[in-house]
């Protein structure tokens, strides 16, 4: 079938990019722009598959990043062995979340994502034990590849298309699956739903969980790689952002809006941040928040959705038959 | 009672008032239209800004501030709610939630670009000194601003229960469809609610730059004092908004005071946690 | 017994809407609810089906009290409702309007497929399946929010105002799938404005005026009852009626 020959196209050409393009820079951003796509395809799940806008994603993002940090500089273990510690915290801490606020309206959950996040920014900025406001450490010194702590962009680059290829499969399979089934049926019509037996706020609490543990692991893969974790980078609002307008950007709810939206806008903001410098990054959500509101405004499903639309108008009518009132 | 500890509960009544003033105008649009303005913090950030620029190029307090910001923030409210609110509100919760916070975004990163991080503050005698009454001493500024916020909430609470325009609006909140059909604008009225909240964080705004640091940053924080305030009081109560503010405005003073001011942000947020855990139609909510 | 109401009240404020309606529903029973707008038979029928719940009396299902269940649980219990205004998922396709009903059962995607054809097969949707919902016109979603709900094997169908905005063709198309669902066994509840349907359809009838039952029998037995054409065409009517009268009327 036609849609799986580009599929495959698209792969290769991922796989060989830093290949290709073999400068530091390039294969930094590629690697860059992979991890933001693990975040934001595990924030679509929530955000665009069950429809709950999560604005606080960061905190599961932390959880990831501060558990392999603090790992390593307790114990000395290697920093991706905290990955099922910091998936736990962050479970534990959706489920806090979620389960008061996902029976209730959206505007609950969305209020309360934001409340978490900056109280764990608040509390992890007042704990000694997490680095305070200076934030943790990883290895300086590599003492095994487990470590993780490479010089060069492109183990990071690999590692990070297999860890988003992992989350793309759990994604796809999600889709077809029960739970896919039922939260598109949530998302449509939660009152119709209900009524043939559906616990609406049962999935959705799933689907945030999932969501929840999949970006703490983004979390971690973002720790080893810059080898160090803060208050701002990991617990910030600002990630929540980026992971929010990156999904909702390319298309949330569909599986690859997450990867079209962070494709776009990682580069662009590496290249506004040198073109503009310090103060520039405030130029940048600048954009950024004029980008979130003419998408919310006008197209709320996303670039890829419209890309798919013009395709879909631009194909002959289908012949069968046409539906007729049926009595 | 220790005369500290009366000033702490006296201080945390008087920013207790100013939290329900512009709180008063989030559960008013939440109320109304079931739209939640994420950017609402940032509306008092703005008319924080408006204070120091008049300040700056007038030489004027509070009592110039005010009206000032007042009407450019109602004006923004207005041409927000035009130009987007009215739109995302029958689509999908994701484009509602994203355009408000786009809009918070765009705000506070403008005001970043254009003012830089520094704090910027107003002169602390531009409102008097301090009052000293009966040992305890309390700032003119902060005096000013509680009083003139319980006495503008109370007036917003007798606006929409007492007057014909408040019935108005109170119509559209309880079925805009049955408005309509009664010869009322559903969209005049939310246009003119959104004003009017707006207007609202710019008096409050005014007030509290009189007191407070001013930063692209803070509102953030009093967003999220909104959300807690809203929640405690009951979604689109004004009343309950005036008791839960002067409640959250007492219990972050005495946490400031009994454990430190580092952690009493961290006790808001935190009861804002237990509120959605235990009581999550708020003390005279009716979910 | 299948479903039993007991003296159901509902109030909202000082507001009686439903007062003490008690029925019993055994299994292969159809029950018609009609009385004039604002009677309370909607009411009544939402605390039948967990969208509200009654402020006295009770609901059993299967010997089970259901009275404070949500419309979820019930569903699980067998207990399946149309909406009065489609209420259709209408991004989704026929067929996965349909699935997602059938997904009560099973969490087997391609048996939650195979049940929704069988489903659609029954009502006669199965060449539209792959439409979206959204493009069918009104009595094709109707249709559709039937077949949903048959999706979830319920024993108990409770069908409101299913006919109405429909002409009288479909009407009598509509009367047909009903029929041919009673004869798999499954027992229903019916609210109507229609006569005619009522008539057709109802073997127990149940008049509604003012939040009370003001009439219980047979369709024939509550049409010629004068309670009952006092409250729908006034005294005058009813003096007719008296007289004897034969036939449908609206």
């Amino acid at each position: 079938m036609k849609r799986s020959v580009w599929l495959l196209l698209i792969l290769a050409l991922v796989v060989i990019y830093p290949l290709v393009f073999t400068t530091p820079f390039l294969q930094r951003l590629g690697a860059l722009v992979l991890l933001y796509a693990i975040a934001a395809s595990a924030w679509n799940i929530v955000g665009g598959y069950a429809g709950q806008v999560s604005v606080g994603h960061v905190v599961f993002f932390g959880c990831g990043a501060y558990a392999s940090m603090a790992f390593f500089t307790h114990f000395g273990w290697p920093p991706i062995a905290a990955v099922p510690v910091g998936m736990m915290a962050s479970v534990g801490i959706a489920a806090l979340i979620g389960v008061p606020t996902l029976r209730l309206s959206g505007h609950y959950f969305s209020m309360a994502t934001i409340a978490v996040a900056e109280l764990a920014r608040l509390i992890v900025t007042n704990v000694e034990a997490l680095g305070a406001a200076v934030g943790l450490s990883g290895p300086v010194i590599p003492r095994t590849v487990f470590d993780l702590s490479f010089t060069s962009a492109l183990p990071y680059y690999y590692l990070f298309l297999a860890v988003l290829l992992g989350v793309l499969g759990l994604t796809y399979w999600m889709e077809n699956s029960r739970i896919g089934f039922y939260l598109r049926a949530i998302k449509d019509n939660e009152r119709a739903a209900r009524s043939l037996g559906v616990q609406a706020g049962r999935y959705k609490l799933y689907a945030y969980m999932i969501s929840a543990g999949l970006t703490s692991i983004a979390g971690t893969l973002y720790a080893t790689m810059y080898g160090f974790v803060d208050p701002e980078s990991g617990l910030g609002i600002l990630t929540s952002v980026k992971i929010l307008i990156m999904a909702a950007l390319g298309g949330a709810g569909l599986l690859f809006g997450p990867l079209v939206g962070a494709a776009i806008l990682v580069p662009l903001e590496e290249v506004s941040n040198n073109l503009l410098g310090g103060k520039g990054a405030g130029l940048t959500f600048v954009v950024y928040g004029a980008i979130i509101m003419i998408i919310a405004r006008f197209y709320p499903s996303g670039l890829l959705k419209l890309l798919l639309d013009r395709l879909a108008a631009a194909k002959p009518a289908p012949s069968d038959k046409k539906v007729r009132d049926v009595a | 009672m220790s005369m500290s500890l009366l000033q702490v509960l006296i201080g945390g009544l008087l920013l207790g008032a100013v939290y329900a003033l512009f709180s008063s105008g989030l559960t008013l649009i939440w109320g109304m239209m079931n739209v939640v303005n994420f950017a609402h913090g940032d509306f008092v950030m703005i008319a924080m800004y408006v204070a120091f620029m008049v300040w700056k190029l007038l030489g004027g307090g509070p009592f110039m501030a005010m009206p000032v910001a007042a009407m450019m923030l109602a004006t923004l409210g207005i041409i927000v709610y035009f130009s987007l609110v009215r739109h995302v509100m029958k689509g999908p919760m994701l484009a509602q939630i994203l355009g408000t916070f786009g809009l918070a975004l765009l705000l506070r990163y403008g005001i970043f670009w254009t003012f830089g991080a520094n704090f910027q503050s107003l002169p602390e005698n531009l409102v008097g000194g301090t009052y000293d009454l009966w040992g305890i001493r309390i700032q003119a500024s902060r005096l000013l601003a509680g009083s003139l916020a319980i006495v503008l909430t109370i007036a917003l609470h007798l606006m929409l229960t007492r007057t014909s325009l408040g019935s108005k609006m109170l119509a559209v909140a309880e079925d805009s469809t049955a408005a309509e059909l009664m010869g009322i604008r559903p969209d005049r009225m939310q246009a003119i609610a959104w004003g009017l909240a707006a207007g609202l964080t710019g008096i409050a705004g005014a007030l509290i730059a009189t007191f407070f640091y001013i930063s692209p940053t803070v509102g953030e924080t009093l967003a999220i004092i909104a959300f807690v305030t809203v929640s405690l009081g009951g979604f689109g109560s004004i009343t309950g908004a005036l008791v839960a503010g002067l409640l959250i405005g007492v219990i972050e003073s005495l946490s400031g005071y009994l454990i430190g001011a580092v952690y009493k942000d961290i006790v808001v947020y935190t009861i804002f946690i237990a509120v959605l855990w235990f009581r999550p139609q708020g003390l005279m909510g009716k979910n | 017994m299948l479903l039993e109401a007991i003296d159901v009240t509902k109030t909202f404020g000082a507001l009686t809407v439903v007062n003490e309606v008690s029925v019993s529903i055994e299994k292969g029973d159809i029950l018609g609810l009609i009385g004039p707008n604002g009677a309370g038979k909607s009411t009544f029928f939402n605390c039948l089906t967990g969208d509200l719940m009654p402020t006295s009396g009770r609901v059993i299902l299967n010997g089970e009290d259901v009275s404070m269940m949500t419309p979820e649980q019930r569903a699980v219990r067998g207990l399946a409702r149309s909406f009065q205004v489609p209420q259709t998922f209408e991004t989704m396709s026929v067929l996965e309007n349909v699935m997602i009903g059938a997904f009560l059962r099973t969490s087997d995607p391609a048996k939650a497929r195979r049940r929704a054809y069988e489903v659609l097969d029954l009502v006669g949707l199965a060449d539209v399946a792959s439409a979206v919902a959204g493009s069918l016109g009104t009595p094709g979603r109707k249709r559709l929010e039937i077949a949903r709900a048959l999706a979830t094997d319920p024993e108990i169908l409770l069908l409101d105002e299913a006919m109405a905005g429909l002409t009288a063709t479909e009407v009598r198309h509509a009367i047909e799938l009903v029929r041919k669902i009673h004869q798999t066994g499954m027992t229903l509840v019916i609210v109507e404005h229609i006569m005619e349907v009522i008539i057709s359809l109802a073997q127990q009838v149940i008049v509604f005026h003012q939040g009370h039952q003001i009439a219980h029998g047979t369709p024939q037995e509550v049409t010629r009852d004068p309670a009952v054409v006092t409250a729908y065409l006034g005294k005058r009517a009813a003096a007719t009626a008296a007289r004897g009268f034969a036939g449908d009327q609206s």
